[in-house]
């Protein structure tokens, strides 16, 4: 047999000599090369975001090296080319928008539909909507003020969001709406990559934004802006950042796939054992490899210490959640289809997908299972979670159609135009 | 005539590929650095083609042009840095298809792909699979030696042994593999 490591019975001394010696101290059917990954090698893109931590501690802090698997870190300027890359298969697997998955996976974008998969989920919470410092200082610092502001005649306000399906754009349509305010139609929604927010702020071209972090601590800490509400005050342990793969990747390497889940699911517990292991995580972070920010723009509020610009300051109990025993990792059923309904809600699916049927074949629910038992992490029976929203609706994905449909303020009917305003 | 908007938001400087475009008898239009007005830019332009750099942060606004006009979409190309055809040829299967209307042929937009293949050839080596495997093998070994080390310096087990060469590396903002080096050696200097 060949080495399973790396497959080349020739080259690798592993294989040569003996394989027992150095085999890793996992469980699982090692011994005999059962579930060897059938690609040892694997690229990984992520985006300069604090929710990246447990792929980029897995990769570095070698995590992956127990389950056989090199992880080699490719860190992406756009989410349409993190996507790209994913559907051509020039990434084995991403750190990508819950949203955007889905998205590509419908056909609603830029690129033809091309079926993707989540093989875990990497994070939950710590996203924000934030508003200018000039609407700050006229006053508009709470949500009734900004309603009040967008409602007046004449006033048209430019929100910035990263990605047109993408979770940012959900979060920023879902908690406009929920104060009355249309986001397609009360005011104007732009993308702006994360990185870009503060520039755009400090020349006035946009108003607000909805990002991950460390982009909102980081235009609080440049005096641009404050921090309106986060995107666990709209739902509270909301599904957010994925693993994804294309559904072939899963499909042609189901054992580099699993192994790829345990690495990370490993990295992912590491990095939650301790506030010694989270602050290290940050300093890690913020090397110019990865983040490329100030650690006092990602450190404290990856610890859960809030402040919101305007004087505020408080322990977040939702905050930044990697592992939380595993709560944050299972690729739930409900958790996928929540954002088809937002999908259908705004108008970008013009008809009602097979919710159900959609999740099922997207949620790498099994794999996650098998990858999780074989680390002891606990897994919900569950394929359903139920959660409580901020405008006081439930979602536990019994009725995604009704669901669809149950909001005041939507886009159903939307013509292609209105879509995305300008 | 053919109408390029050229977006040129990234370090790379593609001022010959304008150039080249220009002389291969192309109008094109440059988009400045400010990928917010993109859209508007896009509305008013009327570009028959748009060129973007794959590595360009305004690809999720471009994005954005896509969804609002996708009833009239433009054909967006992609030019990269991968010297390898093959992998231009999948960048363009996998994101510019879709964008490729039916009044413009394939053969109309092949001068444009050949100049940008042109001026973006990087001599950029392909990856060596089989030098990545080798490293990922000697890697490991270090490490299960630095742990080994560590154990007996610190008396402590595999696990802990772990967590405390990770800190380290961590807060040093290095890979767990630059940590293992300097334990062994450190090892071999206090012998």
């Amino acid at each position: 047999m060949g080495c399973y490591v790396c497959c080349m019975p020739l080259y690798c001394e592993r294989s040569r000599n003996s394989v027992n010696t150095a085999l890793p101290t996992t469980p699982l059917a090692w011994v005999n090369g059962s579930d060897a990954p059938e690609k040892p090698s694997l690229d990984i893109g992520f985006m300069a975001l604090t929710d990246c931590a447990s792929v980029v501690v897995a990769a570095t802090q070698s995590f992956a090296q127990p389950f056989g698997l090199t992880l080699n870190l490719r860190r992406q300027a756009s989410w349409a080319g993190l996507r790209d890359k994913l559907v051509s298969g020039e990434l084995d697997a991403a750190h990508c928008l819950y949203g955007l998955v889905y998205a590509v996976h419908l056909g609603i974008g830029g690129v033809p539909a091309s079926p993707l998969a989540v093989l875990m989920g990497l994070n939950q919470n710590a996203q924000a909507i934030n508003l200018s410092a000039a609407l700050q200082r006229k006053g508009v610092t709470n949500p009734e003020a900004l309603t009040r502001l967008v409602h007046q005649q004449g006033a048209r306000l430019t929100f910035a969001q990263t990605f047109p399906t993408g979770t940012h754009a959900l979060w920023l349509y879902y908690w406009l709406a929920s104060q009355g305010i249309h986001p397609l139609r009360d005011v104007s929604s732009v993308v702006v990559p994360p990185a870009q927010m503060t520039a755009h702020l400090q020349a006035g071209r946009i108003d607000g934004f909805c990002v991950g972090e460390p982009w909102s601590a980081d235009a609080l800490a440049k005096g641009q802006g404050f921090t309106l509400a986060t995107s666990q005050s709209i739902w509270p342990d909301h599904p957010e950042k994925v693993l994804a793969c294309a559904r072939g990747f899963v499909e042609q390497y189901p054992n580099s796939a699993r192994a790829l889940i345990q690495s990370v699911l490993a990295a992912a517990r590491f990095i939650e054992q301790s506030q010694e292991n989270r602050r290290s995580t940050a300093q890690l972070l913020s090397g110019s490899a990865y983040l490329d920010t100030p650690v006092d723009s990602i450190e404290p509020r990856l610890l859960g210490d809030y402040q919101d610009g305007l004087g505020h300051r408080w322990h977040d109990p939702h905050a930044l959640r990697l592992f939380d025993q595993g709560r944050a990792n299972l690729p739930y059923l409900s958790d996928g289809m929540w954002f088809m309904t937002q999908f259908r809600r705004w108008g970008l699916l013009r008809d009602d997908p097979d919710y159900l049927g959609v999740a099922r074949q997207v949620q790498q629910l099994a794999l996650y299972r098998e990858a999780a038992s074989a680390l002891g992490v606990p897994c919900a029976d569950l394929p359903m979670r139920s959660s409580l929203l901020l405008d006081g609706r439930r979602w536990d994905g019994s009725d995604p159609h009704g669901y669809a449909r149950s909001f005041p303020l939507h886009a159903l009917d939307a013509a292609p135009d209105a879509r995305a305003s300008h | 005539m053919l109408r390029i908007l050229l977006i040129d938001d990234t370090e790379k400087k593609v001022g010959r590929l304008k150039t080249a475009l220009i002389e291969a008898g192309f109008e094109v239009i440059e988009a400045g650095n400010l990928s917010i007005d993109l859209p508007a830019c896009v509305e008013t332009v009327h570009p028959d083609v748009v060129l973007i750099d794959t590595e360009s942060p305004g690809r999720d606004v471009m994005e954005q042009v896509v969804l609002v006009s996708r009833d009239r979409p433009r054909p967006i190309v992609l030019f990269t840095d991968e010297h390898d055809p093959d992998v231009m040829r999948q960048a363009i299967q996998a994101g510019v298809s879709a964008y490729i209307v039916e009044g413009i042929q394939a053969t109309r937009l092949q001068p444009i792909l050949d100049v940008a293949m042109a001026r973006f050839e990087s001599d950029q080596a392909l990856k060596a699979q089989l030098l990545a495997r080798d490293q990922q093998l000697a890697e490991r070994k270090r490490i299960e030696q630095a742990k080994g080390l560590l154990m007996k310096m610190k008396d402590c087990n595999e696990e802990a042994a772990y967590t405390l060469m990770r800190r380290q590396a961590m807060s040093r903002q290095q890979k767990l593999i630059q940590v293992a080096e300097q334990i062994i050696a450190m090892s071999e200097m206090l012998g």
